[in-house]
């Protein structure tokens, strides 16, 4: 589920540019607007609410599942 | 020529023709300017000359008609309040005003409380104000006649409110345009279901006036069925309407739009970009007829005047200026987007507010800074995108509310958005959006965002979304962003 909302965000990439521990600085588009986007995202579809800090750590595919699963528990 | 001078006119040349009509009585050109006459000399029998200011509280009738052009004649200005006005509003209003008597059709209940309060002047129904004595008598007497002929307090949709004082020369400049551009002439019907005291509605009585068209007044724009009637009944041949009302003329049986609005040579509307498909289903009905906006504020009526037509790719444009009108888009402020506020300059632009030096900083050398903005595209045809102070700033990207509600309305299962800016730590503000979902709708928040993404710029995308019963809006259907932060 995590990996559709990248492909939502990033609607350039392709299936096998995606990575899970791929980071921001590794993609050409993901700035601070595709950052909120994909929180944006997660929180919609897990029904959860991330802190800013929360939101401002995240850098790549496998600490989102992680910050998502922390609040699933 | 001023409205009474236009009322006299009228009754002279057409003394027995039905000129004015609401949902319980019928009077002739000259039944109303008699009318006007006897009401103008109670009003100078009951008030001081030193009054130069009546305040007015009614609904839409021909007795409002009388009043209103009663309180004209006697040489003072009206004072226009909405019925549904709240009574700290209406002591801080009369307060601004120096107004001397406020006059209604009756005492209601709000107004009792009024009459009972400390309040030194008090609401008076029309039947007792023949008998009604006040002051000195010496001091009495019918005054020449203001530059101002009406004042209307306003406040767009957020902000302190405003006096803004319409002088006779302003509305003669005005109707004349709405005239020249739409057509009127003393053969039409106009149906008016919109409310007086407000600029759009009142613009359409001027107008009926100028024209020695016949005018029906009605009280309640919200009822969909009695506009409906009313346009058949009397064989209307113009009507007057928010875009939102004809939106929801829409939802009705075609047969019965078609059997009701087919006479009318002239649907009117006024300043919110239209929905396509509001714009494509009116002018389907009317066939021959003409459906048409404007842009314009209490403070600068009719500015521009947009007729759709059917081949015209236009239909969210407001416009071109009117005749003796100017507008332009501040240009130094607006920095890299396309889009800056409007100003306007021209006959109908009010030359300061009413005692509120810190509103007149918004005149600058006649030019009006209207709050709104937009653009004009290369042929001149003006695009509003929002108001100013709606412009939500997304890490240094502007946004207009405008641009997201519009892509979100066309998810099926929306019935109705609005975006605004919330404030973050990091980005300044990020934008949220409410929703009001249509009927049995099952549509969930991951849709919107999809169909965001897939039609927006990533700055755009609401941080945050909430599903909504209703949204609050002003009387002219733009939403009240400021009751929704």
């Amino acid at each position: 589920m995590v990996k559709e909302i990248f492909f939502e965000v990033f609607p350039t990439l392709a299936e096998n540019n995606f990575g899970w521990e791929k980071e921001q600085k590794d993609y050409d588009n993901w700035d601070s607007f595709a950052q909120l986007n994909l929180i944006t995202f997660a929180e919609a579809k897990f029904s959860i609410e991330f802190s800013l800090e929360e939101s401002i750590e995240i850098k790549s595919a496998r600490e989102l599942v992680e910050r998502i699963n922390s609040h699933l528990k | 020529m001023n409205l009474i001078d236009c009322l006299k006119n009228n009754a002279e040349r057409n003394p027995t023709k039905i000129g004015f009509i609401d949902e319980e009585r019928s009077l002739t050109f000259k039944e109303m300017y008699e009318e006007v006459q006897k009401f103008s000399e109670n009003v100078s029998k009951s008030v001081l000359r030193s009054t130069q200011v009546v305040s007015l509280i009614s609904e839409n009738s021909t007795s409002f008609v009388i009043a209103y052009l009663g309180i004209i004649n006697s040489g003072r200005v009206v004072h226009l309040t909405p019925t549904n006005i709240s009574l700290t509003n209406l002591a801080r209003q009369t307060s601004s005003t120096g107004s001397g008597l406020i006059l209604c059709p009756k005492v209601t209940k709000k107004l009792k409380e009024w009459n009972s309060s400390h309040y030194n002047y008090s609401a008076v129904p029309f039947s007792e104000l023949a008998e009604l004595t006040r002051g000195e008598k010496k001091d009495l007497g019918k005054i020449r006649r203001q530059i101002v002929a009406y004042l209307i307090y306003t406040s767009g949709t957020t902000g302190e409110p405003k006096g803004v004082p319409v002088s006779h020369d302003m509305v003669e400049f005005t109707t004349k345009n709405i005239i020249d551009v739409l057509g009127y002439s003393e053969t039409d019907v106009d149906v008016i279901p919109l409310p007086l005291y407000h600029s759009f509605g009142l613009g359409c009585l001027h107008t009926s006036i100028f024209a020695g068209s016949t005018v029906v007044l009605l009280k309640n724009a919200d009822n969909l069925e009695n506009i409906l009637e009313s346009v058949k009944k009397y064989n209307a041949t113009s009507l007057a309407a928010v875009p939102a009302t004809l939106t929801k003329f829409l939802k009705l049986d075609r047969k019965i739009l078609d059997d009701c609005l087919q006479g009318l040579r002239l649907i009117i509307t006024n300043s919110t970009s239209i929905p396509k498909n509001t714009v494509k289903g009116i002018k389907d009905i009317l066939k021959g007829g003409n459906l048409a906006t404007y842009y314009g504020l209490t403070e600068a009526s009719r500015s521009t005047f947009m007729i759709f037509n059917e081949d015209s790719n236009l239909h969210e444009s407001v416009g071109k200026p009117a005749p003796g009108v100017n507008i332009k888009i501040d240009d130094e402020h607006k920095g890299e987007s396309e889009f800056g506020e409007i100003l306007v300059k021209g006959k109908n632009v009010i030359k300061q507010y009413w005692n509120d030096k810190k509103a007149d900083r918004s005149i600058e050398d006649e030019w009006l800074r209207t709050g709104d903005v937009g653009y004009l595209d290369d042929d001149g045809y003006l695009f509003l995108k929002g108001r100013n102070d709606e412009v939500i700033n997304v890490g240094g990207e502007k946004i207009i509310p405008h641009d997201i509600e519009q892509v979100v309305r066309q998810i099926p299962g929306v019935e109705d958005s609005a975006a605004f800016g919330i404030p973050h730590e990091v980005f300044g503000q990020t934008i949220k959006l409410v929703v009001k979902k249509a009927a049995n709708s099952d549509l969930d928040k991951l849709v919107i965002l999809t169909h965001c993404m897939k039609n927006l710029e990533k700055f755009k995308i609401p941080s945050k979304i909430e599903f909504v019963d209703s949204i609050p809006k002003n009387e002219y259907g733009k939403v009240k962003r400021s009751m929704l932060k």
